[in-house]
């Protein structure tokens, strides 16, 4: 398939702004700006049927149009960029080898929403994207793609990066808005949402790093092209991450609803050393996980919660035949338990008890009615205040019911099978 | 960087016009601090406190929320390895115990010469080479554990 949004990552400097305008970068900015109403650009997103790649996958021109509608000013546009679900690599890629794309869209759609500043909220541990973000930046105000009277018209913009500091919960949308006002990052109540009542309480557009870097190319070659890419409810290219016991780890860009089964054993070259597959969690860390048996679904939004699971960032972390998955769900919601931001019961308690039974079991001195302790503990999850808890526990529910045999034979056997010793 | 200095850089910050609220220069502002001091100490806390005009308790309480700001002391090489799936599904974990066991500390600790701090790392996001160590900003991907010396060396290790 023709790449769309990795065209540019194997080009030598594809970082720099001269290599990303010799293939018509910036063009999409100077097209919207010449020659479409802020309207029109909504509109066009909104036919390309773009829906968000952070996560939640939430219909980027609707955000769009309802932060346009709002009449409180200044309006702010920030781009997540603080990509820290477990395994989860692909906004790297696009940060560090193809930064034009994101705040070209970013740009867009800016012009597009009434907004006047900008932030990237990147997390802190992408020094290197920093460097290469801020050098981006300082290119594209030179050109006067940023800053006053961008090319000649009346639409002003600024943007700046903004560093986080190690704490995954600021990814949350309204979590990273309070760590952009200089505060801890907890969650805020929705509704409001950021786009009425976001930063400094103004309308405030939140936006992947992924999703924006699919905005010039929907200018470019119009929504309805783009919407005929991949599955018709979801479509465009996505970037699939897969890490964890495939030959060929890596960024893979595909059509959404492209199988999983293809994404794991075609495009990353199946599983060391030919062992068997024996489960995958396919959008993340808190995505519930899939068994052998389960992969041929699409790997897209609906297909994925219809499976029982989710989307997520897309994030496939492929487990083989000699992993423990007491051991995996406990290192995931050891993860939780450790970024949870304490506000809520819940999560707080929740993840906390969820690791102290997974490390007895796996020990060797869990006891059988542990399992369903775990999915009570689970249940209640369910009522957390923000997406964390109400997602931490599906690694390890999930686990529970489809390898439930493996976990009573830790309980019963008094050890973990897969260890040597 | 002296105390006087880094409330030169603080007030620099502050009249940079990135941001419209005077709070929001708080991180940018502990960033400072993290970078040129071994340790966010009260000293530099209030130093925020005072230039940014909000209370010290606010300031103290995102110093200590964040895990990349070190209220405590570190060393000059933070080293981060990720225990997080794909690391651990590919040996993270003995990556750990190797720098540990060479270095004579735990994880969360600082060699007694003040040069290394050994770090337990959540994801990172470069498991394409799990299993991935930082020092500092610098990276290292599919780790062994016989590369684990070299990497100390690189870095003034004279074990
Ligand atoms: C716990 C949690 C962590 C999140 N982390 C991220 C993240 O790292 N990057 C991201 O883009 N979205 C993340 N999200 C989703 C954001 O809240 C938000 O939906 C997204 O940034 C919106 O952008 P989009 O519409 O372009 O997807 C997270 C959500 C939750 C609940
Ligand atoms: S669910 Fe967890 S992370 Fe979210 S608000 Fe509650 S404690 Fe904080
Ligand atoms: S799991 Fe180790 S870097 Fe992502």
């Amino acid at each position: 398939m023709e790449k769309i949004l990795l065209r540019n990552v194997e080009k030598e400097n594809s970082h720099k702004i001269e290599v990303y305008m010799k293939s018509g970068g910036y063009q999409s900015l100077r097209k919207v700006l010449k020659e479409m109403s802020p309207d029109d650009v909504i509109e066009e997103v909104k036919i390309s049927g773009l829906r968000g790649r952070g996560g939640a996958g939430f219909p980027t021109g609707m955000k769009w149009e309802f932060a346009s509608q709002d009449i409180k000013e200044p309006k702010f546009f920030v781009c997540n960029a603080d990509e820290g679900e477990p395994c989860t690599f692909k906004d790297r890629v696009i940060i560090e080898k193809d930064p034009h794309a994101m705040i070209e869209g970013m740009i867009i759609g800016a012009y597009a929403t009434g907004c006047r500043y900008g932030y990237i909220y990147l997390r802190g541990e992408y020094p290197i994207g920093k460097k290469i973000l801020e050098r981006a930046i300082a290119e594209a105000y030179e050109k006067g793609f940023l800053g006053e009277n961008i090319l000649g018209t009346d639409f002003s913009f600024d943007l700046h990066v903004h560093s986080g500091a190690g704490a995954y919960i600021c990814g949350e949308e309204t979590a990273l808005i309070e760590s952009l006002e200089g505060k801890r990052g907890e969650p805020r109540i929705k509704p409001p949402f950021p786009v009425n009542a976001g930063y400094l309480w103004k309308p405030t557009v939140v936006n992947n790093v992924e999703t924006l870097a699919n905005i010039p190319v929907i200018i470019e070659r119009g929504g309805k092209w783009y919407s005929q890419i991949g599955s018709p409810d979801c479509p465009g290219p996505k970037l699939f991450p897969v890490s964890g016991k495939v030959k060929r780890p890596g960024v893979y860009e595909l059509p959404m609803g492209t199988p999983l089964e293809e994404i794991i054993f075609e495009h990353a070259g199946g599983i060391v050393n030919d062992r068997k597959l024996k489960a995958v969690f396919p959008g993340g860390a808190s995505s519930s996980v899939l068994t052998p048996d389960e992969i041929s679904v699409p790997m897209d939004f609906p297909s994925l919660a219809k499976a029982g699971t989710m989307l997520g960032s897309g994030a496939i972390m492929v487990l083989d035949e000699t992993d423990c998955i007491v051991k995996a769900a406990l290192r995931l919601i050891e993860f939780f338990r450790h970024e949870s931001c304490g506000k809520c019961t819940p999560c707080r308690e929740g993840t906390d008890w969820l690791v102290r039974i997974l490390r007895r079991i796996e020990n060797g001195s869990g006891r059988e009615e542990d399992l369903e302790i775990i999915l009570s503990i689970s249940e209640t999850m369910e009522n957390s205040f923000c997406g964390l808890g109400m997602a931490a526990h599906n690694p390890v529910a999930s686990t529970v019911r489809k390898f439930r045999e493996e976990y009573l034979n830790h309980v019963k056997s008094g050890r973990c099978p897969f260890r040597s010793v | 960087m002296t105390l006087e200095e880094f409330r030169l850089e603080v007030k620099k910050l502050k009249n940079s016009g990135k941001y419209p609220s005077r709070k929001s220069y708080l991180l940018p502002a502990l960033w400072i601090a993290e970078k040129n001091f071994p340790q966010i100490n009260s000293e530099m806390i209030k130093i925020i406190a005072e230039e940014l005009e909000i209370p010290l308790v606010e300031v103290e309480e995102v110093a200590r929320f964040y895990a990349m700001f070190h209220t405590e002391r570190k060393g000059n090489f933070v080293i981060r390895v990720c225990t997080n799936l794909s690391c651990m599904l590919n040996g993270g974990e003995e990556i750990l115990k190797e720098f540990c066991r060479l270095l004579g500390i735990s994880p969360g600790e600082t060699t007694p010469d003040g040069m290394f701090t050994v770090e337990s790392y959540e994801c990172m996001g470069l498991c394409d080479g799990a299993p991935a160590v930082t020092v500092n900003e610098e990276r290292f991907s599919k780790v062994k554990v016989e590369d684990v010396p070299k990497i100390l060396k690189k870095f003034g290790w004279k074990g």
